[in-house]
């Protein structure tokens, strides 16, 4: 494998993905699978040579991760990693500061890739044995997970009525709506992974079209009846960060983006919101890196986990797509690819800053609210295109779930139920009774 | 300490216990669940069940339209001086003023022991994100105080910033010569107590019986106490302290002052602390030959293992947040614009006296 071969489909491949995430609803998953399926389908690619397949990959992994914060952050159209992001980013776009957070995203992404390359001679030591110790355990440590999500929670009435149980009942209005859309999305998840209903030429989108509904239509319908108005977006020309805030941000997302890369179902925002209470962030600037940080270590780090000498470990969409046909399991490949993260994560982060000043012209000159309109549009047709009409149906499921949060003021990321609860359950091995209680087996 | 690092102390110290972790890993038990869930349940009972219930003295509610800080001022030093009068708690409600959906005017209560008064500021309006919106700080009435007549100690350390959503309650209590402020006065009392531990605890054990029978539901019980138990002693580190032995001996007993409760170094370091020990737990009580029950994956005493995997890296940590760590004390946006405007108004003041 030759050097300028490598850096050829490094930034092909980040090319590739700077246009995939541009595009509302479609992830990065869905097209290299259609890729893989067009290029691979005989086992060899007749596209990609096939050494430089994975290096194409995950220049497309690192270009989504980076990039993907321009749909989530100015279009309001977010995957289940990036919701963490588009709060407090919509926030800084109603200060005219959208570029800025836009940019604090990727500064936070750079951080984390940098984390990851300093932490290398950890991943060959410890991941290892600590994927042999914690193997028969991770049901339970999931399980953790969902209960810190559901515990941690606060209640948000105004504490106003006369009596004890009136301001109990009001309190708990946006925890009721919290567990109810958590039990939901996992009753959805268990319909979904047991009697998929998405015909079978659509089968490997299954997924997807819930994931729309859950997450980026209640953004986007949202932004159209709450006719919402964005002011003139200033462009800034430094982001004013010192090294000390840009690590500590920059470490928290670290830590959680590998806490979801390590666990299987855990996504970047769940991970990098353990972490940064467990780093007791507060600072939205903060909070902002971290998330950077987080999204891209845990899209990048999961599928890097897969070169990771002597770990064996397969975790994150790409590494399952990809795993009958590669195998990494030298330093050197390690090495290499960590290279490709390095180049691509550089080429993305101008990219990012490029594109958002791209849009933030579009949405200066375009009425934010027939700019919603049309990602509504765009998410339609693409779930559509993808899944077809079955697929339409399970979105809008997922919309009247996803709206639950919106409307009591709970928290978004219980909508991960729908792979949370289901998988965490097989693992433990409850799911097949559960399944069988609801008659889906 | 902040819920996650109570979460993580219930999960590290029921990993003590070998029995649940060959439960968890042979016969597909749930049982350390029950370490963090237990672990942040005092917590979860006082501020998700109790303070709905925790009744009020006073309700402070400033008008919207016309916020005035003397008025506020006054009615909170009025509480102080009814606490002393009766010698009793008495509590105090701070509403949130909100002015639009996403919109709500700030306001900083702050008791100034040392000058014997009440200062109230209203700051300007705020999202509900905290960011204030500069300029809308009213014109009139923005900084007022109560002189009060009886002595005060506060033991908060820190003014209280009254934004979003649910106001906090601030009790009064007449102790000795004086008035005790303390800030949520719900807060650590029977809950936070070994029996109440016990009790939610034999909860646990009762409904495991049920599942699994006697024989094994105790040892979920005993796990769910220590997880319970370690709630306690964690709070014990910090200084408000907690009514550990209700309902025998009722008073908050006063904690060891070692750490505060949101210090992010603190937190960061138990919580690493708590995830090692769990780490180092699981691998003695799972063998690569389950069979003849020998072989660990960590095959390192434990003191290098907690030299490589907590002393260094730790001090390392600790190292850098020296060098490179925020020297000055880290304050709230909101204390910091209540700060200013008190200072403006003593500058103001001052000059009225020379013209």
């Amino acid at each position: 494998m030759d050097v300028l071969g490598v850096i050829l489909w490094t930034v092909a491949g980040t090319l590739c993905a700077s246009i995939v995430s541009l595009m509302p609803a479609l992830h990065i998953y869905n097209v290299s699978g259609i890729l893989i399926i067009l290029t691979m389908g005989a086992g060899t690619s007749t596209l990609i040579p096939m050494p430089y397949v994975p290096v194409f990959m995950m220049a497309m992994v690192v270009g989504w991760a980076i990039l993907n914060t321009v749909p989530a952050l100015f279009l309001g159209a977010p995957d289940e990693s990036a919701i963490f992001v588009v709060l407090p980013g919509q926030k800084y776009m109603m200060q005219g500061r959208g570029y800025e957070a836009a940019a604090l995203t990727g500064i936070g992404a750079l951080a984390g890739i940098l984390a990851m390359l300093a932490a290398s001679p950890v991943f060959f030591r410890a991941l290892p044995k600590l994927r042999h110790i914690t193997r028969p355990h991770l049901f339970w440590i999931m399980g953790l997970i969902i209960t810190y999500m559901l515990m941690s929670e606060w209640p948000k009435g105004s504490g106003r009525q006369k009596t004890g149980w009136g301001r109990f009942i009001d309190g708990w209005k946006n925890l009721g709506a919290g567990l109810l859309t958590f039990l939901l999305s996992g009753i959805l998840g268990f319909i979904i992974l047991n009697k998929p209903i998405i015909p079978i030429q659509y089968s490997f989108q299954n997924i997807m079209p819930v994931f729309v509904g859950l997450f980026a239509i209640p953004w986007v319908l949202g932004n159209i009846f709450c006719k919402t108005e964005i002011p003139p977006q200033y462009i800034c020309r430094t982001a004013d960060l010192d090294v000390r805030f840009w690590s500590r941000g920059g470490f928290g997302g670290f830590l959680g983006g590998m806490i979801a890369a390590f666990l299987p179902v855990v996504t970047g925002g769940i991970g990098g919101f353990i972490a940064g209470h467990a780093t007791a962030q507060r600072d939205d600037r903060l909070f902002i890196i971290s998330q950077g940080a987080s999204k891209s270590v845990y899209y990048i780090g999961s599928f890097l986990l897969a070169f990771v000498p002597g770990l064996e470990l397969t975790r994150g969409g790409m590494a399952w797509m990809l795993r009958p046909f590669t195998s990494a399991h030298s330093y050197e490949d390690y090495w290499r690819i960590m290279g490709v993260i390095m180049l691509s994560g550089g080429i993305s982060f101008f990219l990012l800053l490029l594109y958002s000043r791209l849009v933030i012209r579009l949405i200066n000159r375009i009425n934010y609210r027939s700019l919603s309109v049309a990602v509504l549009f765009i998410l339609l047709a693409v779930v559509w295109g993808v899944s077809g009409i079955m697929g339409l149906a399970l979105m809008f499921v997922g919309t009247g779930i996803g709206l639950l949060p919106v409307y009591y003021h709970s928290r978004r990321m219980n909508c991960m139920g729908v792979l949370l609860l289901p998988i965490t359950l097989n693992m433990g091995g409850v799911g097949q009774h559960v399944a069988r209680f609801m008659g889906l087996v | 300490m902040k819920g996650i690092t109570h979460f993580m102390t219930g999960v590290a110290v029921s990993s003590f216990f070998g029995r649940a972790v060959e439960m968890a890993e042979y016969d597909r038990s749930w049982i350390l669940i029950l370490g963090g869930m237990y672990g942040i349940m005092a917590d979860t009972l006082d501020f998700k069940f109790y303070a709905f219930f925790s009744r009020d003295d006073h309700e402070v509610s400033p008008d919207p339209l016309r916020p005035d800080a003397r008025t506020v001022a006054a009615q909170i030093g009025k509480a102080i001086e009814q606490a002393y009068d009766e010698n009793r708690m008495v509590k105090i409600k701070c509403h949130t003023i909100r002015v639009g959906a996403d919109l709500w005017r700030q306001y900083v209560i702050k008791f100034d022991a040392e000058k014997g008064e009440v200062v109230v500021v209203m700051n300007p309006i705020v999202t509900t994100s905290q960011i204030p919106y500069v300029g809308t700080e009213p014109k009139e009435h923005r900084v007022g105080r109560y002189k009060l007549r009886v002595p005060l100690v506060e033991t908060h350390g820190r003014p209280t910033v009254v934004d979003i959503m649910n106001g906090p309650q601030i009790g009064f209590k007449r102790t000795g010569d004086h008035v005790i402020v303390e800030f949520i006065p719900f807060h650590r009392t029977w809950t936070h107590s070994f029996f109440v531990g016990f009790l939610a605890a034999a909860v646990a054990a009762l409904v495991a019986s049920l599942g699994a029978g006697w024989g094994t539901g105790w040892y979920y019980g005993l796990v769910a106490m220590v997880a319970y138990w370690s709630h306690l002693a964690s709070d014990l580190t910090g200084y408000m302290g907690a009514s550990f032995f209700w309902p025998f001996w009722k008073k908050r007993t006063p904690g060891l002052g070692w750490f505060k409760a949101q210090n992010p170094h603190s937190n960061f370091i138990f919580n690493y602390f708590c995830l090692i020990v769990t780490i180092f737990n699981l691998n003695r009580f799972t063998y690569i030959d389950p069979v003849s029950r020998t072989g660990h994956y960590i095959a390192a005493s434990p003191l290098k293992y907690f030299l490589w995997t907590f002393i260094i890296p730790i001090g390392a940590y600790l190292l850098l947040a020296k060098l490179f760590g925020r020297k000055e004390k880290e304050e709230k946006e909101g204390v910091v614009l209540a700060e200013q405007a008190m200072q403006e108004e003593a500058v103001d003041q001052m000059e009225g006296q020379f013209t």
